[in-house]
């Protein structure tokens, strides 16, 4: 499941004051304890994860902010032809 | 009660502050490296962060790009880490803009910047403070202070 694998990338990374398995996907991850220097560390491990890389049109703030965003913009570039 | 206006003499003027854990910077370095560093600062930023106090220079460097994308004050477009490099002259950071970042801020008026970096042992930080042209709707209206 690809939201489980964002959830193990936000565990590990996100450094989040709550555990991000057990949130809802639509929490905003930021009001959780995010920072935004966080989230590039979350964005690399994605792009290992995934093997993937976020292009500069998707490095704003609302991409990080839910389980739910990063799931599709994730989806969309799993699905971009390389 | 009044409204503070948030222009002088009828230039809007926009402030951004950030600050940033060294330790952060530090823990990134460690677990992506240049992939981490080429992702977020520019050559020059980098070469500019060498030697003594690398990480401390580097999340000053971080702070600066987070306090100039709250000047734009425009949360939910993409701000590119790399279209935002802080320069010196002399002792003294500089802000430049590259790219869409450079388009974006002309078209809201930026006319000048000053910015300001600091960091202690556990945390960097920086302030930028930016001055835009009049807007020419009010100006033509006669409403700008």
């Amino acid at each position: 499941m690809m939201q489980d694998q964002i959830r193990d990338v936000l565990a590990t990374h996100g450094r989040m004051a709550v555990d991000p398995r057990e949130v809802d996907e639509q929490a905003d991850l930021y009001d959780l304890g995010m920072t935004s220097h966080a989230s590039v560390d979350v964005m690399l491990a994605l792009e290992d994860a995934f093997d993937i890389e976020f292009p500069d049109e998707v490095l704003k703030k609302s991409t990080f902010a839910s389980v739910h965003n990063i799931a599709q913009v994730v989806e969309s570039l799993v699905k971009m032809p390389v | 009660m009044i409204t503070v206006p948030g222009d002088v003499d009828g230039h809007r003027v926009r402030v951004g502050c950030d600050v940033a854990d060294i330790d952060d910077v530090e823990n990134s370095l460690a677990a992506f490296g240049d992939r981490y560093l080429r992702k977020v600062f520019t050559a020059s930023e980098i070469s500019d962060c060498r030697g003594r106090n690398r990480v401390s220079r580097l999340a000053a460097r971080f702070a600066a790009k987070e306090a100039v994308i709250k000047a734009f004050a425009e949360p939910d477009t993409a701000f590119p880490w790399r279209e935002i490099e802080v320069t010196r002259d002399g002792p003294l950071p500089v802000l430049r803009l590259n790219g869409t970042l450079a388009e974006r801020a002309q078209r809201q008026g930026w006319l000048s910047s000053s910015l300001s970096l600091s960091h202690a042992d556990c945390h960097a930080m920086a302030v930028v403070v930016v001055v835009c042209r009049p807007d020419e709707s009010e100006v033509a209206a006669g409403t700008a202070n």
